[in-house]
């Protein structure tokens, strides 16, 4: 007997993780409904991923900075579409000048994007995924395991979802949602091209096949790749005194 | 654009070589990976667009342009199973576009031998495929095209739209603009092919077995260069066979795929020694008469296998001089050089004849007689500078027009001289390419 076909939700689907999510989900045989701001990129990603492994697929273009409730909008374009069994956020948006120099206008932009946003559609979406007892896949980055005078606004909003993931953990048994938080590592991603990176930057692919072999099997909380952890645990352990004195 | 005005628009300074290591420079690399990014750049930003970089000369990069490296627009746009007209992005690779179109019972009849090389790179080229005189080059199978081009937007172009455009575009050598998009004529492939090898004793043989194959779906020949044994070689043609073979059209997976970039031996294999002992294991494999299956895979990218090969060049890498020479002439061209190799004694790593059918455009490389590709190693050595400028000669003198996309020891001088038509040729790309936008080393090389 085959297996049920579901939906898969990615919001941030057109490029670097997001992207190679969708495309996992689609290679496994999941519906997928894709979320971006520019819909030529859904397009063409939406169109590549059906012919190439027959699976349905949706398109929404939504800008996440600027769409007052996007959950609701997502939520409508589900109809017609298999049951929603997985919503993932791999959605981040930072700033160089994200250093205290933001003015309110920019500070509010990066809020909306990386933690009104995540929130705003898990809480939309919560209801059908947990009727399907679905997973939610929230993700964190190693930018935010300590504080530091560089990507300010980003880390506050990335470690709010840590919290969000505590929340719905602490709300749902894991029979009834799974809820899986990724603190991520560098990612070979257009947004790290070129830079001189202190460790080694991992293939989004990689990161995908991790991430989606994962899905529906229990919450939980983890770096990826796993060795973050250690480094996290180090940066954790510094004495403040050394810390405080670490450029990058 | 350097420094911090980088953030944003996904650019790094990288060290970019061509696939022969004739040419490297520092240059400016772009990898967007959405439409936005791509259309980004400020207007005045000279640019080129790379597909997988593995155009023998400096075709997708130069010191003063933006290389726009399309590899995550390679996407498989619409497709339509009974007619077989496949649209895709430009930085689809085209050994994937095989895998897409054989498991759906199509081919791409014309694909250059690396299945690295993009949908757009093989425009840029008007690349030939593996019996030109049966298939045309590549602007044969391509429906239609979208190209960005700056301050004049998206461009739409087909035989009736924008037709001008559409044709300057291929051997275009991407300076009409950023190929976006294209839609190509899939064919059926053959149920299965057998390859016959017939043995040549020289050139003009090769030419006379060439072309009394003309219509066989896979048509080249293979000849010592060395010395005394000039032009000996065989003819391989590769016939349509009606003997089902399951495996004869699956293709291996992307992980067999030539990489793009081969990193070369410390020591270069390519010597006289090396050379010897290649041409004589190749003259026992295949220079007997006979025939054996061919999988159409195999067939398609005869590269694959080349990985040593290309190494062995070491880092002094290697050039290909490509010559397409009229077939009145051709006898005498094939005297003349081998008079030539005779005398200087350069070290040619492989001979490759085709048999070409078509009508020159622009800078492509087609028209009516045989094409000879010859691999020397290490170019810049001064014995085998002074024998490719004395093929050069030769091959003018007969009538002979070079492949610009191939040799990367053509300077500006000699390439007006082999390209009968090159001035007019050269003003469409300017036409089509307003204030010089788009700039590559080739352009630049060869004053284009």
């Amino acid at each position: 007997m085959s297996e049920r076909v579901t939906t898969s939700i990615v919001i941030g689907a057109s490029s670097g993780l997001g992207r190679a999510l969708a495309t996992e989900l689609a290679r496994k045989g999941n519906a997928l409904l894709l979320v971006a701001s520019d819909l030529r990129d859904l397009d063409a990603l939406a169109s590549n991923l059906n012919l190439q492994y027959g699976v349905a697929v949706r398109a929404l273009a939504l800008d996440l900075g600027r769409e007052a409730d996007p959950g609701a909008r997502i939520a409508g374009a589900l109809a017609g579409l298999p049951p929603a069994s997985a919503l993932l956020l791999p959605i981040g948006y930072s700033r160089e000048d994200d250093d205290f120099s933001l003015d309110a206008a920019g500070i509010g932009q990066l809020l909306a994007i990386n933690l009104h946003a995540p929130l705003a559609i898990v809480h939309a979406l919560l209801p059908t995924l947990a009727e399907t007892h679905g997973t939610v896949v929230l993700f964190g980055s190693v930018a935010a395991v300590r504080g530091r005078g560089r990507n300010v606004v980003y880390a506050a909003a990335k470690r709010a979802l840590v919290s969000l993931g505590e929340s719905l953990r602490q709300r749902y048994r894991p029979g009834e949602l799974c809820v899986q938080v990724y603190q991520l590592g560098f990612l070979a991603t257009n947004l790290t091209h070129g830079m001189r990176l202190p460790l080694p930057a991992a293939a989004p692919e990689r990161i995908a096949r991790a991430v989606v072999r994962r899905l529906g099997r229990g919450s939980s909380s983890r770096y990826l790749p796993g060795w973050w952890g250690s480094v996290a645990l180090l940066v954790r352990l510094l004495p403040w005194a050394i810390y405080r004195r670490m450029k990058n | 654009m350097r420094g911090t005005d980088m953030r944003g628009y996904a650019l790094a300074d990288c060290d970019l070589s061509s696939f022969d290591r004739q040419f490297e420079a520092r240059c400016r690399l772009q990898r967007p990976d959405r439409y936005r990014l791509l259309q980004a750049l400020p207007r005045d930003a000279p640019r080129i667009a790379r597909g997988s970089g593995v155009s023998y000369v400096a075709a997708s990069f130069g010191a003063d342009a933006i290389s726009q490296q399309l590899g995550a627009f390679d996407r498989v746009l619409a497709f339509n199973e009974g007619t077989g007209r496949l649209s895709v992005e430009a930085g689809a690779r085209i050994g994937d576009v095989q895998r897409f179109a054989l498991a759906r019972g199509w081919y791409l009849p014309v694909a250059p031998g690396h299945p690295a090389a993009t949908v757009g790179g093989c425009i840029a080229a008007d690349v030939h495929g593996k019996n030109p005189a049966r298939d045309g080059t590549f602007r044969a199978v391509v429906e239609d095209l979208e190209l960005w081009t700056g301050d004049n937007g998206a461009v739409a172009a087909d035989a009736q739209q924008n037709s001008e455009w559409f044709a300057a575009t291929f051997a275009g050598f991407g300076l009409t603009g950023i190929v976006m998009r294209a839609t190509l004529r899939l064919a059926r492939p053959p149920t299965a092919l057998v390859m016959r090898r017939m043995p040549v004793a020289n050139l003009a043989d090769a030419a006379r077995v060439l072309r009394e194959a003309a219509n066989a779906p896979v048509l080249y020949g293979w000849h010592d260069g060395r010395p005394g044994r000039f032009g000996r070689g065989v003819i391989r043609v590769g016939l349509a066979s009606d003997v089902a073979d399951a495996s004869a059209a699956r293709m291996p997976p992307p992980s067999r795929d030539l990489p793009e970039q081969i990193a070369p031996l410390p020591l270069a294999l390519w010597n006289r020694v090396g050379i010897a002992a290649a041409n004589t294991w190749l003259s026992a494999r295949w220079c007997r008469p006979g025939q054996s299956p061919l999988p159409l895979a195999e067939a398609l990218f005869p590269l694959n296998d080349a990985r040593t090969y290309f190494a062995g060049f070491g880092k002094a890498g290697m050039v290909e001089a490509q010559w397409l020479i009229p077939h009145a002439r051709f006898d005498d061209f094939a005297g003349a050089l081998a008079e030539r190799v005779a005398r200087d004694r350069p070290r040619i790593a492989l001979i490759a004849s085709k048999l070409f059918a078509g009508r020159a455009d622009g800078f492509s490389f087609d028209g009516a007689g045989i094409a000879l590709a010859i691999q020397l190693p290490a170019p810049a050595e001064s014995r085998q500078r002074s024998f490719l400028e004395a093929l050069a000669e030769i091959a003018i003198a007969h009538g002979g027009r070079a492949n610009l996309i191939k040799e990367s020891t053509l300077d500006a001088a000699t390439a007006r001289r082999a390209i009968t038509d090159f001035d007019s040729a050269r003003t469409r790309l300017a036409t089509h390419n307003a204030g010089g936008l788009h700039a590559s080393e080739l352009a630049r090389r060869l004053a284009l």
